[in-house]
């Protein structure tokens, strides 16, 4: 015999049943229920191994720093690029071509009177935004990955200078020039970059910067227009049509040193992601690699020397690259001098971190300085100059071998 | 004997109390709130014989809260505590207000106080502090009415609910034959102010534009609800919110292009197979600064769908009009509809019990997902236990 429930009424039997279900449900997928936390190695934002519990606990806090995005009632602006560090670098790493830079200067004159060296295309409301002025030298720069910079700051000067080769003399066709940078009268003598006298630049698209602690403190001034104890006045549109300085009302400088040396330290700690397994195919791919002679500039291991941080001392630092300039060819030349790397010449880009970049651009790939090539293929192919040697036993290669190449740089 | 003749009223006036608080849970028999759950259908309303009464809700949390695998919060909340009043002045005259203690006092609002005047059931005059009839949890957002913890993700971040405006209007009732009526509001507001913007560090977000009590720019925006319904739990319902947000005036002088947020809001609510299914879908077009576009979105939109099973109706044998309740409720907020990224989905399960219709125990697991602008995911889980009650 049938009979019905009278609606909203269910028998407690099932109640329970559904209750102990539901219990054994969440006991046997606890992470599904809870979240699960992402595979160290397979992330652009963690941590070195090794840290201390006082560093982990300083790594944590720049983090927060680096993801904190500013309100224009906080002091974002008046102009600006994007509102976080976070909002450039994609998970840490590198950011889309919506969110690249446009630097522009009159061969070494940052053209300061035309609101150089870099155009700030966004403004909050009351001021205006900026827009490229006739007449200069363009350059257009993809946010890179942060990840590793403690790493590369730890390499000794050294190190990097042992792989020079300005004048060519073993006829290779590939030089290697340092950039020589005199760092900003904020970056003192004790900060590893810093002090009155040139150093070696091995950060940025050209190795103009020789300091994390100018990197960040100049992308919180000239990216977010957050000022700062380090650059403590506005950057305001000096080719603006209308008075605008009412627009940013909040007090300079906006941040204290604390929080810029809070991201220096947290970009400084942050681990680059672990290359893939290897495979025979793989070891073809890198046999190759070496064999066409991108290794000389991509050189795939340099090696830290001691550091305060002993995370960081005398560790593998499996870069591929030698962080110098090289002459990249007129079609990558943006013919516009940065320090002493002329037009056409480019740090070598490290190759870490490949594996993942798709991952975090919503499948894309913007690779390059400008973010024009869209796969690594495209990538070798636009090599040119020093490079144009390389390139062309890469295009020359059978279809298996190449993608052993391939497979190989974009296992990095 | 004394005691006794001054115990005979008070006993009688409680039962007639108790007589009118049962006549207002009989649905069949109680006049129909022109918002059920909202300003003027409490249930404290019933409980006191004179011409004002006092009351209000309380609500309070446990929330254990993780984020890609690391706890983000676990730990007790009072979230809410409100007073309200309402006094029927005189035939045709009546005002109510709620005023808020948030987040254990550090947040004090008046969050609603109007007066009403009656001219016809079709035209009430009102005017204050409104509650804007922007959606229908707008109206009748009282956490011991809703059945989930959290309010409805679509309604904080893209309404900015509880949202309430100084404003002046009219609202009224239609009645189109048996039990199918028409309702409608309509009020002039100061609107939303340039907060979504100036104060928002993550791109728009509309409700920190609200609390605009001194109009920013004397330029007042209309908002206005129009509800059908056949009867009782069905009810489809259009509202709109319209006006300019930022200073584009002073003192007589153009200082500024006029920036306007448009909001459209559809709301529904039916019962299908002993299930109560409530929603609403909402989309905002905001007129962003030229220099903040491509950060700042121009189109937004999101949605709540919920669904709720009563069920065990006495239960627990002491408590006779105790019954339970389950449920669950999808939430989607789209914070800029021109990207892949900035989006938030939420599904919410619970279970709830409540002793009386009026007091509630909540137990709900919370799975969401939240992209970035680059659209890369964060993944959020969270237990959340609230209690919440009507007093």
């Amino acid at each position: 015999m049938h009979h019905r429930h009278r609606a909203g009424v269910v028998h407690p039997r099932r109640a329970a049943l559904a209750v102990a279900l539901a219990v054994a449900v969440a006991a046997s997928g606890c992470d599904l229920l809870t979240t699960e936390a992402p595979d160290p190695g397979e992330v652009f934002d963690g941590p070195v191994d090794g840290l201390t519990a006082a560093e982990l606990a300083a790594f944590v806090r720049g983090d927060r720093e680096f993801g904190r995005p500013f309100a224009p009632s906080e002091g974002l602006g008046p102009i600006f690029n994007n509102v976080s560090c976070a909002a450039c670098h994609s998970a840490d790493g590198r950011g889309r071509i919506e969110n690249a830079l446009t630097r522009f200067s009159i061969g070494l004159d940052p053209a300061l009177e035309l609101g150089g060296p870099q155009i700030q295309d966004k403004a909050i409301p009351g001021a205006e935004a900026e827009r490229l002025p006739a007449g200069v030298q363009v350059s257009v720069r993809l946010p890179p990955p942060v990840f590793g910079v403690g790493l590369i700051e730890a390499i000794p000067e050294a190190t990097i200078l042992a792989l020079t080769d300005s004048l060519d003399t073993d006829g290779d066709g590939i030089s290697g020039r340092p950039n020589w940078v005199t760092p900003p009268d904020f970056v003192p003598a004790d900060e590893p970059g810093g002090g009155p006298e040139p150093r070696l630049g091995r950060f940025s698209r050209k190795a103009q910067v020789a300091s994390i602690l100018h990197q960040v403190a100049g992308a919180y001034h000239q990216d977010m227009g957050i000022t700062s104890d380090f650059l403590p006045v506005e950057n305001r549109n000096p080719l603006a049509s209308r008075a605008t300085e009412a627009a940013d009302r909040v007090a300079d400088p906006e941040i204290p040193a604390g929080t810029v040396r809070a991201v220096v330290n947290y970009v400084r700690l942050l681990a680059p992601p672990a290359p893939g397994a290897d495979s025979p195919p793989r070891r073809q791919g890198a046999a190759l690699f070496g064999s066409l002679g991108c290794a000389r500039c991509h050189v795939p291991v340099l090696q830290t020397g001691p550091n305060p941080v002993a995370a960081l001392a005398n560790q593998p630092v499996r870069l591929y690259s030698d962080l110098l300039l090289h002459d990249m060819g007129d079609g990558l030349a943006d013919n516009r001098p940065d320090g002493s790397a002329s037009g056409s010449e480019w740090r070598t880009a490290p190759l870490w971190g490949l594996r993942l970049m798709r991952r975090f651009l919503n499948g894309d790939a913007f690779l390059l300085h400008d973010g024009r090539a869209r796969s690594i293929e495209e990538a070798i192919l636009l090599h040119g100059g020093e490079a144009q040697t390389a390139r062309d036993g890469f295009a020359a290669l059978g279809p298996d071998a190449r993608a052993a190449v391939l497979d190989f740089v974009g296992s990095r | 004997m004394v005691r006794l003749r001054r115990a005979v009223p008070a006993l009688a006036l409680l039962a007639a109390g108790l007589a009118a608080r049962g006549a207002a849970q009989d649905t069949t028999r109680a006049p129909r709130p022109f918002v059920e759950g909202g300003v003027f259908d409490k249930p404290y309303l019933s409980r006191l014989l004179g011409r004002t009464a006092i009351g209000g809700y309380a609500e309070a949390h446990a929330r254990w809260e993780r984020a890609d695998g690391a706890t983000e919060e676990a730990g007790f909340l009072l979230r809410r505590w409100n007073i309200f009043t309402a006094t029927q002045v005189s035939d045709f005259v009546r005002i109510a207000a709620e005023l808020e203690f948030e987040e254990g006092g550090e947040e004090i609002t008046v969050e609603y106080a109007a007066i009403d005047v009656g001219i016809h059931p079709a035209l009430t005059v009102r005017a204050g502090m409104l509650l804007s009839p922007l959606g229908r949890f707008n109206l009748s957002h009282d956490s011991p009415r809703n059945e989930f913890t959290d309010r409805p993700l679509v309604s904080t971040e893209l309404l900015g609910v509880a949202l309430s405006e100084p404003g002046l209007g009219v609202l009224g009732l239609v009645g189109l034959g048996g039990a199918t009526r028409l309702t409608y509001e309509l009020y002039a507001v100061n609107g939303f102010d340039d907060g979504l913007i100036s104060d928002a560090a993550e791109g728009t977000r509309v409700a920190l534009g609200r609390r605009n009590v001194e109009d920013n720019n004397s330029s007042p925006a209309l908002v206005g609800r129009a509800a059908w319904s056949p009867r009782v739990g069905y009810e489809v319902g259009v509202s709109s919110h319209h006006g300019a947000y930022n200073v584009y005036r002073s003192e007589g002088v153009a200082v500024d292009e006029r920036r306007d947020l448009t909001i459209w809001v559809v709301d529904a609510e039916a019962r299908v197979a002993g299930v109560r299914v409530v929603g609403e879908a909402a989309a905002a077009t905001i007129d962003v600064p030229p220099g903040l576009r491509g950060i700042y979105a121009s189109r937004q939109r999101g949605l709540y769908v919920e669904a709720l099973r009563p069920f065990g109706r006495a239960w627990v044998r002491t408590m006779p009009g105790s019954f339970f309740a389950a449920g669950a409720r999808l939430d989607v907020v789209d914070f800029d509809a021109d990207i892949p990224g900035d989006v938030v989905r939420r599904v919410t399960v619970g279970l709830n019990f409540r002793p009386t219709q009026d007091t509630v125990l909540k137990l709900n697991f919370v799975r969401g997902r939240t992209t970035d602008r680059f659209n890369n995911p964060s993944d959020q889980a969270g237990l959340l236990f609230s209690v919440a009650t009507y007093f």
